[in-house]
């Protein structure tokens, strides 16, 4: 029944009736029958119902069990052939013993084979079988070969075999059946799968085994109708041409490989940075010494930010990588100098709400770099270079490419393209800082508007675990994470992106305090992800249970007995504190992971949240913030606390030109009426 | 004596099955099951009942690569594979024996089928649980590892060492002939906690999973080790799953610090044997229950010292 250049086969009626034909003849089996070398009988049947299908009975029981399903009946046909008929000479291999699979299975899971392909039917020519055959091997694709696909290519000088990822399992399409009962058994022998357990088995061959068929033309219905048959393992069918209707994906000779394996997830690696130092997450806890470091970039002593955008892929060279400005060794050792980064992306998974949890992840990639540190975020980034890797070749350069390796090797699902330009010019560090602003100033305001309680679910931030391993971050949708860089929503996002990642779901569950923000779930999720540390946490009180904070937070809310009141200083301010300390003496006190009543670290923007300080009676309860954090939220603020019906209170706040010291605090405070005088006492 | 210590753990450690006898299917005398702690090491209501950490005795198949300490002790059994096994078992009195295949850090090192013939002899030697230490070289991982899984097929050895970048060719050979697998971090909670997601993921199971918390020699950074294999232990007892595995130490660099190497040759053995010891015990009061050695006479003083603690009864010269 093959048929002419012209015809089109409908995939649907051809299904049907190939159907009806399997279940003919599974019925006219009358021997009994079994393969040698294997454990699992005959592995599908085995498989899905965990019968042991060796004769006439048992083969039409499982059919029936298995709801007339044309692969179980396909596999006791071909058993059935066999033991009546024998083998098939070589080339063809027929079924494939258990020690092979073993071996293959092995190929699998260490990645030395990426996946498996199914070739079946007659090819129009062989020039374009055998080329779609060179770029599975290419691609580390292990291919199996049904039907008159292998003389084409034996005729066409192609050599098949083990060694050359190409395997002639039988003269028919028939014997594609085998490619599923391989696919049953690694399930079976790797994945854990016991037999009879059929939604494993579906999962399994749905999520993990990497298969793709794809069909020439030249098939009878019968063939038809066991191939469609393998859709229920989750295995795309690609046709090329002579193929309507049905459910296959119809594809061309150039693309179909690319197509099969980008539909069934199956991609080739990035595997090697290529830079002169080592790059991995075993890096990413070191820190760099001033003594240590050849230049430095931010910290607040250059201007620098880093910012993740998503572009039209026509915008954008997958790889590129741009220095606008000086290179290192144009820069004096020991210097502090400005720069820019801009991670500009695309994919067609990638959405523009992904970018700020993409961005986040320039923090960890270049701490992964042997000799590369970072700390911060956005506009506040704090970069170092090491003298021992710059001696050893790095450049900016470098620093831009591993950046753009590993955003394509650890999104492979997301992005398709990346590329990276980094500024060094002064002047031009600023004006793309000015836009970055704006972006900043774009996402903040998407999630504004939203209310901790009309949500149930919080999530998890545990990314800085690796610095301060018991630190749990919990953002809602008033409280950003302490760093500012992840909202509620960036949160949400993460875990969409990556489900087992550092941004979990958590149930808030039953309130236990209203006032203080403490609830039962987050306790919950708290105490195991702090690993038994921390039993209680309070969201929005610094006094009773306070978050951990882990060094990253943009600011630090503590409380200052004296005056009744609590002060509020931001990473930038760099003088002393009316505590008597200053910000990084403070940092150093509260950081690593601890719980410090008394002390939080927040984000800027929490101050402005309704939340803020809600356990402690409220914003009124705040007494002093650097001037320079006071402008930055100034526009903001003045219009929150003017619909809050307290108009006068911005001025109330005292800064570093009013009060440097508690004394002069105090002193200013009771000048301005500050009402935190006369509330509650504190402690 | 008789201290009523509750720390109100919730966790207990996985067990970790290594060797399989006849009637486990394969052909070792004696298989160990390790881990099953519900609270810190030594502090167990009734130690008689619990098993001592076991002790295993390290060796190569190619000596080149080896101590020169150890050369000079064993002598010429370091060159004849089976022998150095048999006296590893019979007169150093090791619970396991752990073959480092050495022989895969020659240059293009290209001999497979030695790989499987060294395991096989060492198989054949002892009737001892196996851990076998495979490639040294990334680029031959996947076979090397491949014919260790084969050659000890049925026996339930402990494949070495997964890293978090080089993993996937030990899990593949632990999963197609079912051994278990050493997961090593560079001492940090996170880092182990991660491999031990990455195996789990590739179906690794946690009962197949030893941690091997990367361990220095004593005075060389132990303190790092002894430290984060605490974390690691109280994670567990905390009731996290992903670190609730049995730990596996071995000080290699022992022989090799300066105090041992430059030590009189007539108190050399001592010195290396004592330096051994005290990484090794140490390590098992932070909770590892295999300890690796490399000096015979270590082994000695490392079982005096268990019992001793298993007893309460402090052997010569303590209190």
């Amino acid at each position: 029944m093959i048929r002419g250049q012209k015809t089109m086969t409908d995939v649907e009626l051809a299904k049907k009736n190939g159907e009806e034909l399997l279940k003919a003849k599974v019925a006219t089996i009358k021997n009994s029958f079994s393969y040698e070398e294997t454990a699992y009988h005959l592995p599908i049947s085995f498989a899905l119902t965990g019968i042991q299908v060796h004769d006439p009975k048992a083969a039409l029981d499982v059919f029936s069990k298995t709801g007339s399903n044309p692969i179980v009946a396909a596999e006791c046909i071909l058993a059935d052939t066999t033991a009546t008929k024998g083998r098939e000479q070589p080339p063809y291999t027929g079924f494939i013993s258990d020690t092979v699979i073993r071996k293959l299975g092995y190929s699998l899971v260490d990645g030395s084979i990426l996946g498996l392909a199914l070739i079946v039917g007659k090819p129009r020519g062989a020039d374009a079988a055998a080329a779609i055959c060179r770029e599975l091997q290419e691609k580390y694709m292990l291919t199996f070969l049904a039907g008159e696909i292998v003389p084409t290519l034996t005729d066409a000088g192609v050599k098949l075999g083990l060694d050359y990822r190409l395997i002639p399992l039988g003269s028919t399409p028939q014997y594609g059946i085998h490619f599923v009962d391989i696919v049953a058994r690694v399930a079976m022998m790797f994945g854990g799968v016991t037999p009879g357990d059929t939604s494993r088995l579906l999962a399994y061959a749905a999520e993990r085994a990497k298969a793709i068929v794809i069909v020439f033309p030249g098939m009878s219905d019968e063939d038809i109708a066991l191939v469609d048959g393998m859709r229920v393992l989750g295995f795309p069918i690609l046709s090329l041409d002579g193929y309507s209707g049905g459910e296959w994906i119809h594809s061309d000779a150039d693309d179909v490989v690319r197509v099969g394996m980008e539909k069934k997830g199956i991609r080739v690696n990035v595997v090697a940075i290529p830079i002169p130092m080592g790059c991995s997450p075993a890096f990413e806890g070191k820190s760099i010494r001033k003594e240590e470091m050849y230049v430095e970039f931010g910290g607040g002593r250059a201007p620098a930010f880093e910012i993740l955008r998503m572009r039209e892929p026509s915008e954008i060279t997958d790889g590129k990588v741009t220095v606008i400005g000086p290179e290192i060794t144009d820069m004096k050792e020991g210097s502090a100098n400005p720069l820019g980064i801009i991670i500009e992306v695309s994919g067609k998974n990638m959405r523009k709400d992904y970018e700020p949890v993409l961005e986040r992840r320039i923090h960890n990639f270049v701490n992964y770099g042997e000799g590369s540190w970072h700390v911060a975020q956005r506009d506040l980034i704090w970069v170092r270079i090491s003298k021992e890797v710059v001696a050893k070749g790095i450049r900016i350069e470098h620093i831009g490419k591993l950046l753009a390796s590993k955003f394509r090797m650890d999104f492979p699902q997301l992005l398709d393209a990346v590329s990276v330009t980094l500024i060094t010019d002064p002047e031009k560090v600023n004006v793309a800082r000015k836009e970055a602003d704006k972006v900043y100033g774009e996402r903040d305001a998407r999630i504004k508007g939203m209310c901790d309680k009309d949500v149930s679910t919080y999530y998890s931030c545990t990314l800085c675990q690796t610095f301060a391993p018991n630190h749990v971050c919990i953002i809602t949708p008033e409280r950003p994470a302490l760093c500012g860089a992840i909202s509620w929503l960036d949160g949400k996002i993460a875990y969409e992106i990556s489900p087992s990642g550092a941004n979990q779901p958590i149930e808030k569950g039953p309130v236990i305090n209203a006032l203080t923000g403490e609830f039962e779930g987050i306790n919950r999720f708290v105490k195991k992800a702090s690993h038994g540390e921390i039993d209680r946490c309070s969201l929005y009180s610094v006094m009773e249970y306070p978050m951990t904070c882990c060094g990253c937070f943009e600011a630090i809310a503590l409380m200052l007995p004296e005056v009744n009141g609590i002060m509020v200083v931001n990473r930038e301010f760099k003088g002393i504190t009316p505590s008597g300390m200053s910000f990084s003496t403070l940092a150093g006190t509260i950081g690593g992971g601890a719980q410090t009543p008394g002390f939080a670290g927040i984000s800027k923007n929490y101050i402005l949240s309704d939340r803020f300080l809600q356990g402690e009676g409220g914003i009124e309860r705040l007494v002093w913030m650097p001037s320079q954090l006071k402008e930055e939220l100034k526009e903001r603020m003045v219009k929150k606390l003017a619909e809050a019906g307290k108009p006068d209170f911005f001025e109330k706040i005292a800064d570093e030109n009013n009060a440097t010291t508690i004394e002069d605090l105090t002193i200013y405070l009771e000048s301005v009426k500050h009402p935190a005088l006369s509330m509650k006492p504190l402690m | 004596m008789g201290y009523d210590i509750n720390f109100g753990w919730t966790g207990t450690i996985g067990n970790v099955t290594i060797g399989a006898t006849k009637s486990e299917g394969g052909t070792r005398s004696v298989s160990y099951r390790i881990g099953g702690g519900a609270t810190l090491p030594f502090l167990e209501k009734n130690l008689q009942a619990n098993s001592p950490p076991l002790i295993a005795f390290e060796l190569c198949d190619n000596p080149v690569y080896w101590s020169p300490i150890v050369r000079n002790y064993c002598g010429d059994l370091l060159d004849d594979l089976p022998e150095w096994t048999k006296t590893a078992e019979k007169t150093y009195g090791a619970d396991i024996i752990r073959l480092y295949l050495t022989s895969t850090k020659q240059r293009n090192f290209s001999d497979l089928p030695a790989v499987g013939k060294a395991v096989e002899t060492v198989l054949s030697s002892t009737g001892l649980p196996l851990i076998i230490e495979g490639s040294n070289e990334p680029k031959i991982d996947s076979e090397v590892f491949q014919k260790c899984g084969e050659a000890g097929q049925g026996e339930r050895l402990l494949l070495g060492t997964a890293e978090a970048s080089r993993y996937r060719s030990i899990a593949a050979a632990a999963l197609a002939y079912n051994h278990s697998v050493i997961a090593q971090s560079p001492i940090d909670i996170n880092l182990a906690k991660q491999l031990n997601i990455l195996l789990r993921e590739i179906g690794v199971q946690h009962d197949h999973i030893v941690i091997d918390p990367y361990t220095g020699t004593l005075g060389y950074g132990f303190e790092y080790s002894y430290s984060a294999m605490e974390r690691i232990r109280f994670s567990a007892l905390k009731g996290d799953a992903d670190l609730a595995m049995p730990m596996i130490c071995s000080a290699i660099d022992s022989l090799t610090v300066k105090e041992v190497r430059e030590a009189e040759p007539a108190v050399q053995d001592e010195i290396a044997a004592t330096w051994e010891f005290y990484t090794g015990i140490a390590a098992a009061v932070a909770g590892a229950e295999i300890i690796c050695v490399r000096h015979p006479k270590t082994i000695g003083l490392l079982r005096k010292a268990f019992d001793s603690m298993k007893t309460g009864i402090a052997p010569m010269g303590g209190q």
